[in-house]
């Protein structure tokens, strides 16, 4: 399981990549594999505003159709459009091509909330 | 992992709606089993919900597109079209027992969509096994396409090579609602008839399979009669997954 040392994690596993008041959201490389072949991604619309752990989008894999969470609130800025043609980038690159919107943060300490590489790492040992 | 299921935020008492009697239209049932999700996910108990269709109804996947349904063939047939919450392709509705379960979403590993599948096809098969049916979980390999009898799917229960029980998922936040459907007998046509396909060929491959990959409880020579298939569900599910239906409900929009 791929789980680059930059980015921080949500225990509902979504990662983040921080840029700023910025930062890129996605699905783990351990969330992708337990959903299986993703189908399709039904993403927020730019402009709507999230809540930290508030589901925000949904995906649907061979298996099931899935809420993603907001990791931090804030507002969407960007999407990844790509997805609507190939949403099964999220599981071939799941911290690359397939990562799923942008949050403009309100509140930058939420980033505190989640957890590092390590941490992330423990708590899907866990399960 | 089922052990998991039971420690962590499913309790043994669930609720049991028995909507055998009422055959609701399609939407009314999608709605009714959103409303058992909504409850579940804002702390009621676990639920499990059996039911059968007013008339022949094609459920569509959370997301499938709209242009997938031939609705010319839908008028003919006299077959309502109605959206699921849960995904997966196209069924056709009317020859089985449909069912819901709405659980609270478990926690870790158990919460996972195979966990899950896995764990409620045990309480499935046991159902079977009460009616004499062997029965096991098999992922189905089937070609891709606008129908869930004919493409693959979450996870299946199987006679042999033979999908007898399709079943679909949606994982909101604190619950998680599994659609499924056991095969009581066939209808005079098949989603073959009411779906639109890419091309003839893809119409004749999947014809083909609806042909010969799926089997009713009729086909297998056992009781097919719905109330006497919602026992065994029951009890199945009572016997396998350690729980205990506490309370009967009425829907309270009804």
């Amino acid at each position: 399981m791929e789980l680059p040392n930059e980015l921080r994690y949500s225990a509902e596993h979504e990662w983040v990549r921080v840029d700023g008041a910025r930062t890129q959201v996605g699905i783990t490389d351990f969330a992708q594999d337990a959903l299986g072949d993703i189908v399709y991604v039904q993403l927020p619309e730019v402009g709507s505003t999230v809540s930290a752990a508030g589901p925000c989008c949904e995906i649907e894999s061979t298996k099931a159709v899935s809420d993603v969470y907001a990791p931090v609130s804030g507002t969407i800025v960007e999407i990844n459009g790509a997805l609507a043609d190939a949403p099964e980038q999220v599981n071939a690159d799941p911290y690359g091509t397939g990562w799923l919107f942008v949050i403009e943060m309100t509140d930058l300490s939420e980033l505190d909330t989640l957890m590092d590489a390590a941490a992330y790492r423990a708590l899907v040992d866990e399960e | 992992v089922s052990d998991r299921i039971h420690a962590t935020r499913t309790t043994r008492q669930w609720r049991l709606v028995d909507d055998l009697g009422t055959r609701l239209a399609g939407v009314q049932q999608m709605a009714a089993d959103v409303a058992l999700l909504d409850d579940v996910a804002h702390g009621a108990g676990p639920v499990l919900r059996l039911y059968r269709w007013a008339r022949p109804a094609l459920s569509l996947g959370r997301f499938q597109p709209d242009g997938d349904v031939d609705k010319h063939a839908c008028d003919r047939l006299n077959v309502e079209v109605v959206r699921r919450p849960t995904g997966g392709r196209a069924l056709l509705h009317g020859g089985d027992l449909t069912y819901a379960v709405a659980i609270p979403r478990p926690s870790g590993a158990a919460g996972d969509v195979d966990a899950v599948y896995s764990w409620l096809a045990g309480g499935l098969i046991a159902a079977l096994g009460r009616l004499g049916v062997q029965a096991e979980i098999g992922r189905h390999r089937g070609p891709s396409g606008p129908a869930c009898f004919a493409t693959a799917q979450g996870a299946d229960l199987r006679v042999g090579e033979r999908k007898l029980c399709g079943s679909a998922q949606v994982h909101r936040a604190g619950g998680v609602l599994q659609h499924g459907s056991i095969l009581l007998e066939h209808l005079r046509f098949d989603e073959t008839d009411v779906l639109v396909f890419a091309s003839p060929g893809e119409r004749d491959v999947a014809r083909r399979w609806l042909g010969r990959a799926p089997v009713t409880l009729d086909e297998l020579g056992v009781a097919s009669e719905p109330e006497t298939v919602a026992a065994a569900i029951v009890a199945g599910f009572e016997d396998h997954l350690d729980l205990t239906f506490g309370s009967r409900l009425d829907l309270p929009f009804r």
